[in-house]
């Protein structure tokens, strides 16, 4: 028995997660303790013993079954979609919540999961080849389902968390880089085009250096980057034509944080926060940015300021370390898996994990834009705490299924 | 096995990313921690840099004339930064600001626990000369500041207390309840108009990041105030409002407890709505003194209780031409249907009085002279059922939905009301007959009875009662005009034209009871009520519109516990309509007689 658990229960993943959790319920107390807010953290606890059941739970589920319900349970997590643009409660200007009492659900979080592992279950398919047209345009579907009603809520951060992806995913289930370039360059024109002309540029001229490096067909290429030049300029011909209201609308929409307390902001006083802490930062409960004030809602997306700020560099190069080995040790189970769902689904989770860590942590660095996306398993909030943990499961699930075929 | 071959190269290329990130982070964290964390620690040390709420200007209302009628105008309050203030400093602040000791200490502390390293305000509008002593010993007062904050400031003459209605300081559970937008300190609608229209009048607070140094004195603005968010004003309201009709209705009833609501026939606009007594709306901007709400709280005139939407007292005779008007659509009676009277009216054991002997009467000659005993006659062959639906379509018993929040549905009873409130078989039509000269169980307030006067005015169109016609949105630069909602209460042609005959003879022909409502030049027409209260003497009513021909304005005027409708509230409404119609009181001018007031007043007498 001691030795069926050493063998299959990745210790190193589940010990690395569970210690960011403990930190961040540790930053979300000293970030609310101030304000006697400690409903935050208490909820919170309540939400952390939650998922740590689930995650057991999903992790000893057995391979088949999950892979028989990957599709049920990805069609009812749409329906919920949709019903919660109908049915929902509008927390912040977003419907994206169903209210239980005091406490809310938010399944575009849910179908984070189940979107995984659908398009996992296509993608092991042997009959699918992406480079057939049909059954590109499935695994696209499957992921752009949810994306469109998650951008009707309006909810664009968790939008984009879909696209970083579903790109990783399909080159890992074997697609050309050729169809990724066709997916990726037009879809980056134009959200570098919205936040202005120097991003797109950049996103063009990393284009070409793509084609030079991959040798690619000068004819594609042509046809590619057209393409693209003609999404980026289409998209500011059109942002130029709008009335001024529209745009701030817009730019509020890339940049919500902006409004009302001003980006520049909060992006000030993370960086503030963050580099006061030092090496060994002022210790917990001491932070003087963190206690509530200057960063609003800190406990949320800014809430890696916490720990920087009072454990400085030995707090933040921490979480890093913690972070990046769940994500590097498990790209390795992922390489070696037998089974390609098991391969497909581990690489979703780390896709997602990593699209949240980038623009999360590069957001509070002040080196990506503002974009409201939380830190995966330290920021307050139920359904993505719980959510997150199921997908920790997954990754320990497909640990133990490792060499099933 | 090939599958396993090119994961592996793959795997070395999300390897290459995954490391790129985590080496950008690692990177920007030496950067941070190491490199400038002496600059940010310092930064922070001294909060360096303050982000400072910038209160916007609240839209301004103007009225339908296009004059001003609230204003703002500067203030200063003072305020504390808890987490730099000394409490050695506790008396001295107390002193120069001349407040309680505890009260400077409970704001502070309530400031620190919401936000110890943010402003809180401690004392609203002060005067000069604290201004300079917080100026003065700004060197030994650490954390003390003062801030620039607009006021209130109504340049006319009216009040329009109840109308405009006044701000206050945000409450700890509407802080709760509304949360984002607001601060603790902050200023918010409370009643009437500022309270129905906050979400405009209120516009977008800015913010300042200011940048101090040690001593947390003010070097400048960061970035060159580059950083700053401007704050946006308020939306200005355009008010349907006459406001020197306003102004006038509320001298006429300066002495008085009662109520004015004129309103246009043409859109249901409000162009006055007083309640007296009333309260300058001046002392309740901001922080009130506690003695001063308890003033107004305690006062048993009642002073913030809004009269004009909220009483809910019978309407006495004003409610006869409801029933007319649906005994003659329901063709229970015509035009030549005639009662004898002879003074009194027996139903039962009981008798129920008139003013006079009025003879053989049609239905128009009982609206002119106000015979008690045609209604109550009229009322039993009418019915209750026929009355309560007509009265539901004229809008009693249910608010009118005008925009200033507060308002009373009255009472309207029905059967249904009838038999929940005594069983059903155990009230007799007995009950019904006071309700046909508009007395008993049945409730109104002036608003109601205005509106009702507006459809007798246009002939069957119900408006809306509402008192902002546009808003002017300041950051989109659009104007908003408020849609009018219209029913249209379809009855024939001369069923109308015989209500109004006899509103028209009520007022101009002999005999009439209103013809205090009189005004030079414009035919006025009108009806008197007088309103049974057990509590004291009658309340007295009056509701009309001019000019007859072409209705421009709808009024209806109360007057509590004086008795007489037509000595009482005819009057008021005559001048107010002057006012409107005119611009000015010309009756003066004119070297016209004095208006000669009848001058018996006989308590159980009902006009």
């Amino acid at each position: 028995m001691q030795n069926w658990f050493s063998e299959n229960i990745n210790f190193g993943i589940l010990i690395s997660t569970l210690l960011l959790v403990l930190i961040g319920l540790g930053s979300i107390y000293s970030a609310t303790y101030d304000a006697g807010a400690s409903d935050f953290f208490n909820r919170q606890l309540i939400w952390a013993g939650i998922g740590l059941v689930a995650m057991l739970v999903v992790m000893f589920v057995p391979f088949r079954t999950l892979q028989l319900l990957s599709y049920p349970l990805y069609i009812f997590s749409i329906l919920m979609l949709i019903a919660v643009l109908i049915f929902g409660k509008t927390v912040a200007g977003s419907k994206s919540w169903f209210g239980f009492g005091t406490f809310g659900l938010q399944p575009s979080e849910f179908v984070k999961v189940t979107c995984v592992l659908a398009l996992a279950t296509y993608l092991s398919d042997k009959k699918i080849n992406l480079s057939r047209f049909k059954n590109l345009i499935v695994a696209l579907l499957i992921v752009l389902i949810p994306v469109v009603l998650i951008i009707r809520q309006p909810d664009v951060g968790t939008a984009i968390i879909y696209i970083l992806m579903l790109i990783p995913v399909l080159y890992w289930a074997g697609a050309s880089l050729t169809l990724l370039l066709i997916i990726i360059s037009p879809a980056a024109a134009a959200v570098a085009a919205l936040f202005g002309i120097t991003p797109f540029l950049i996103v063009l001229a990393a284009l070409l250096i793509t084609f030079f490096v991959l040798k690619e067909n000068k004819l594609i290429s042509a046809i590619i980057f057209s393409i693209t030049v003609l999404v980026g300029v289409s998209v500011q011909f059109i942002y130029g034509k709008l009335a001024p209201y529209q745009q701030k609308r817009i730019d509020a929409f890339l940049n919500p944080e902006a409004d009302p307390l001003g980006s520049g902001y909060n992006v000030i006083q993370s960086k503030v926060a963050i580099g006061s802490g030092g090496v060994f930062g002022k210790g917990f409960l001491e932070g003087s940015q963190t206690q509530l004030n200057f960063i609003p809602a800190q406990w949320t997306d800014f809430i890696y300021c916490v720990p920087a700020e009072e454990f400085g560099f030995v707090g933040s190069i921490l979480i890093l370390i913690l972070f990046a080995y769940i994500l590097f040790r498990s790209i390795n189970v992922a390489s070696t898996a037998k089974s390609r769902y098991a391969s497909l689904v581990t690489m979703g989770v780390v896709s997602i994990f990593t699209a949240h860590i980038l623009i999360n942590i590069g957001m509070v660095m002040g080196i990506m834009p503002v974009i409201g996306v939380p830190l995966p398993l330290l920021s307050y909030g139920g359904s993505f705490l719980l959510s997150t943990m199921l997908m920790v499961g997954l990754l320990l699930n497909m640990y133990i299924n490792r060499k099933e075929y | 096995m090939t599958e396993n071959v090119t994961y592996h190269s793959r795997k070395n290329v999300f390897y290459v990313i995954l490391g790129i990130v985590f080496l950008v982070f690692l990177g920007r964290l030496i950067q941070l921690q190491f490199l400038y964390s002496e600059k940010y620690g310092k930064m922070s040390s001294e909060n360096a840099i303050r982000n400072v709420a910038v209160a916007p200007l609240r839209g301004y209302m103007y009225d339908r004339n296009g004059i001003l009628v609230v204003d703002n105008r500067p203030a200063y309050n003072v305020t504390v930064t808890p987490v730099e203030f000394e409490n050695k400093n506790l008396e001295l602040l107390t002193e120069i600001l001349k407040m309680e000791k505890g009260e400077v200490r409970e704001r502070i502390e309530k400031g620190k626990k919401y936000n110890r390293f943010s402003p809180v305000k401690i004392k609203r509008d002060v005067d000069f000369q604290t201004l300079s002593f917080v100026e003065e010993y700004s060197g030994q007062l650490k954390g003390v500041e003062y801030q620039f904050e607009p006021k209130r400031y109504y340049p006319t003459k009216a009040h329009g207390s109840h109308l405009l209605g006044y701000i206050k300081e945000i409450t700890e559970s509407q802080l709760q309840k509304l949360g984002e937008f607001y601060r603790q300190g902050d200023i918010i609608g409370a009643s009437g108009l500022e309270a129905g229209y906050e979400k405009y009048l209120r516009g977008k607070k800015g913010f300042e990041l200011i940048t101090v140094d040690a001593e947390g004195k003010i070097i400048g603005n960061y970035n060159d105030g580059k950083s700053d968010i401007q704050p946006v004003e308020g939306d200005d309201l355009e008010l349907t409002l006459d406001i020197k009709v306003q102004a006038l209705a509320e001298s006429l009833l300066s002495d008085k407890r009662g109520a004015v609501v004129a309103i246009d026939p043409n859109d249901g606009g409000i162009i006055a709505l007083v309640s007296k007594p009333d309260f300058n709306p001046e002392l309740l901007s901001g922080v009130t003194p506690l003695n001063v709400w308890q003033q107004l709280n305690t006062d048993p005139t009642k002073p913030l209780f809004n009269r004009a939407t909220l009483t809910n007292y019978p309407p006495g005779s004003t409610f006869k031409m409801l029933l007319a008007l649906a005994a003659l659509q329901e063709g229970i009676i015509d035009e030549n249907w005639r009662v004898n009277c002879r003074g009194s009216f027996t139903f039962g054991n009981k008798v129920f009085k008139d003013m006079h002997v009025h003879g053989p009467t049609n239905v128009v000659e009982a609206i002119q002279r106000s015979c008690n005993v045609f209604f109550y006659q009229l009322m039993l062959k009418t019915g209750l059922p026929t009355w309560s639906r007509y009265g539901k379509q004229f809008g009693f018993g249910t608010p009118t939905g005008i925009d200033i929040l507060e308002e009373n549905s009255g009472l309207l009873p029905s059967e249904e009301y009838y038999n929940r409130r005594y069983g059903k078989g155990r009230w007799t039509q007995g009950y019904l007959v006071s309700l046909g000269i508009g007395q008993g169980e049945l409730g109104v307030s002036p608003l109601q009875l205005a509106a009702y006067a507006m459809v007798l005015a246009n002939e069957g169109k119900y408006y809306k009662p509402h008192v902002v016609d546009k808003i002017k949105e300041k950051e989109n630069k659009k104007n908003i005009k408020i849609q009018t909602e219209m029913r249209q209460i379809n009855l024939k042609k001369e069923v109308w034209k015989s209500v109004r005959e006899g509103l028209y003879r009520a007022v101009n022909v002999s005999g009439g009871t209103g013809a205090s409502a009189r005004v030079p030049g414009i035919n006025v027409a009108g009806k008197t009520g007088t309103a049974q209260n057990p509590h004291g003497k009658d309340h007295a009513w009056f509701i009309g519109f001019a000019p007859y021909e072409n209705p421009k304005i709808a009024i209806c005027v109360l007057v509590e516990n004086v008795g007489y409708g037509g000595v009482f509230a005819a009057p008021i409404a005559g001048l107010c309509i002057e006012q409107f119609l005119y611009g000015e009181i010309i009756r003066n001018k004119l070297n016209q007689p004095k208006l000669i007031l009848p001058k018996t007043e006989t308590e159980q007498i009902r006009d």
